[in-house]
């Protein structure tokens, strides 16, 4: 089953829209599986989903707990590989790379989010944004002013000193939300990213969602929450590890 | 400095009584090393500079003996002087008669007139390679020139007299004499028991009735001499002899001490590996305490290397710290033990255990530096090499 874009609204983030795949597709999955090993019995997460997300996408993808929404963002990113079919990031097959060139890869076309945001506690709000920078090599001072510049996007000019222990959960998502979008990559994978959050910030990290992807980010968002689904441009279901539109 | 190596700094200054208790069992490990290091070499290299500074590059003693090893002499001296003075590139010959005597203050002293037991080296007065003049002057017929250390003990200085009689179970037992304290003097070989008094030789082969006997000769070569032909030279002169050079004084004292050496160099790895070992077991423990942040951190992209160098970089900066404090701690312990072990008997005062060499210091620090290193990457290596996506179904509910 495949699950195609809705469409491409809006600009580009920093002209990185332009660089998107064949037709301006970012990510395509074509019946991908993903089979795990959990002691002596195998386990299929995926049986055969499909997607296409085009550039200027915000989708989300939704389902029930264990349904495979996880992995399905993993393949997407690169984070891992299936066990058959294939994913296509930015036209590149993503099992002919090595380890290490889809790390290049995730770094420099993928902004994560996670739910337990994953921040590293001992460093600062900006210290945080700038490590994917720092791993990318950007020089010191550029990749100081662009962490700010990405911190004072998602309303955090505030904190840019203040550590993950010294912020509200929301604001700690927001973190790494700048964080994903420090090396203006092609696509945002946020998993369950309000997950830890109340209502009231799930509603701003939707809004902020809507907002990047009005100025041309890319989103792909695995989400229990229906309003955050709602406030997607399209979802669709991953049931028993197949997609549904 | 990489953001990651910040933050593995601060995640040390977070959690400050580990760090600390970890830093100090790499200094008390990096010390126990560089100790053993010191005491592995510090003997044989401390004895070898004894015996170079005295210019006398051979030694002569009877077949199968050391010089101070036995009590044996080499009887018929005097023909042999001439034999050995007479080979190619020797200089000069310095014979030397060492008996045990017993000392007892005739005159002039503070204390009891009980004798003294010491060790009387008769040679040539002029020769000073086993004393330096402290006060005085140097012993003529009937005098003697005493361990400055032993005139303090007897109580007497220049111009006292002293009774020397040979001690019992030695030749001439029995025989005495009064002598006249010239002066004191700093003894080489001296060892904290055994302060020697120096006399001349005639004296002393007249006070022990070995005429014409001597324990060893010192032998100064020419200055572009082979010393393996000069030794072979003197042997063909004489196979009544043991010639040894320096170097063969070193071989020898090297073979004596090796066993002594293995037990340092055990003890020093068993250091090394304490020292690994605690690195390894907290940098394992902070890996695991932080498996979300690195499954995250490789998930967005961080190459595994850049995560295992910043995570041996943690392991790193623990060595770094407590093998500094460590090599600090070595030298005042060092110099503890120094002072313990400088009372065993029958060694050289001048003989040190613990010979403070950088080499010595620096070998320690680097090797815990390395291990630390090596230590730290086998847990880095372990979490970097687990797959990203287990781990975040592990951390993410």
């Amino acid at each position: 089953m495949t699950t195609s874009a809705s469409g491409d609204r809006g600009g580009s983030r920093g002209g990185r829209g332009s660089q998107a795949g064949v037709g301006g597709t970012v990510v395509t999955a074509r019946e991908v599986t993903r089979d795990y090993r959990r002691g002596r019995t195998r386990v299929r997460a995926l049986r055969g989903a499909s997607v296409t997300v085009a550039r200027g996408d915000f989708l989300a993808v939704t389902g029930p707990s264990g349904s495979g929404k996880s992995t399905l963002l993993h393949l997407l990113g690169g984070v891992d590989l299936p066990t058959s079919g294939e994913v296509l990031f930015l036209g590149r097959d993503l099992a002919r790379l090595s380890v290490e060139e889809r790390a290049a890869l995730r770094l420099r076309e993928v902004g994560l989010v996670f739910q337990r945001f994953h921040l590293l506690p001992m460093l600062s709000a900006i210290e945080n944004v700038e490590l994917p920078l720092a791993a990318a090599r950007v020089g010191r001072r550029e990749r100081r002013e662009r962490a700010a510049a990405v911190l004072e996007q998602v309303g955090l000019a505030d904190r840019l000193r203040h550590r993950p222990s010294e912020l509200s959960g929301g604001q700690c998502q927001r973190v790494a939300i700048a964080r994903a979008l420090a090396n203006d990559p092609a696509l945002i994978l946020a998993d369950e990213p309000t997950g830890e959050l109340d209502r009231a910030t799930s509603r701003r990290v939707l809004a902020l969602f809507q907002e990047l992807n009005a100025a041309g980010t890319t989103l792909v968002v695995a989400t229990h929450d229906p309003e955050l689904a709602a406030g997607a441009r399209r979802s669709i279901q991953v049931v028993d590890g197949r997609t549904r539109p | 400095m990489s953001v990651l190596a910040r933050n593995s700094i601060r995640e040390l200054r977070h959690r400050p009584l580990r760090t600390l208790l970890t830093v100090a069992g790499v200094a008390v490990s990096t010390a126990m090393l560089a100790d053993m290091l010191m005491l592995a070499v510090g003997i044989q290299q401390s004895f070898g500079d004894l015996l170079e500074s005295r210019g006398y590059e051979l030694r002569v003693s009877p077949k199968g003996t050391l010089p101070f090893d036995t009590e044996a002499t080499i009887p018929g001296w005097g023909a042999l002087q001439d034999s050995v003075g007479s080979v190619a590139g020797v200089e000069r010959v310095a014979p030397v008669l060492a008996m045990s005597v017993s000392a007892e203050v005739v005159e002039g002293g503070v204390d009891s007139r009980e004798a003294r037991r010491t060790l009387a080296l008769g040679l040539d007065p002029g020769n000073r390679a086993l004393y330096g003049l402290v006060e005085g002057e140097l012993p003529g017929t009937g005098e003697v020139l005493l361990d400055a250390r032993l005139a303090v003990e007897l109580g007497v200085g220049p111009d006292s007299r002293l009774r020397l009689a040979t001690a019992s179970g030695f030749a001439g037992w029995g025989r005495s004499a009064t002598v006249r304290v010239s002066g004191t003097g700093d003894f080489v070989f001296a060892t904290r028991r055994d302060m020697p008094v120096a006399m001349p030789m005639a004296d002393l082969q007249a006070l022990s009735g070995l005429d014409d006997e001597v324990s060893f000769a010192m032998v100064r070569m020419e200055g572009d001499a082979d010393p393996e032909a000069v030794r072979a030279g003197i042997v063909a002169a004489s196979q009544r002899v043991e010639v040894v050079t320096l170097a063969g004084i070193a071989d020898e004292l090297d073979e004596r001490l090796s066993y002594f050496r293995q037990v340092s160099v055990v003890l020093g790895s068993v250091s090394l590996f304490v020292a690994a070992l605690l690195i390894g077991t907290i940098t394992a423990v902070s890996v695991s305490e932080r498996l979300g942040v690195i499954a995250a951190v490789r998930a967005i992209g961080v190459g595994r290397a850049r995560v295992v160098g910043d995570i041996a970089a943690e392991s790193v900066i623990l060595a770094v710290i407590g093998g500094g404090i460590g090599i600090g701690l070595s030298v005042v312990v060092a110099g503890y033990l120094e002072s313990i072990l400088a009372g065993l008997p029958g060694l050289p005062a001048a003989v040190r255990f613990f010979v403070l060499q950088p080499a010595s210091l620096v070998t320690a620090y680097a090797l815990v530096i390395v291990s630390g290193a090596v230590a730290g990457l086998v847990p880095a290596l372990h979490a970097a090499g687990r797959e990203v996506t287990e781990l975040l179904h592990r951390e993410e509910p």
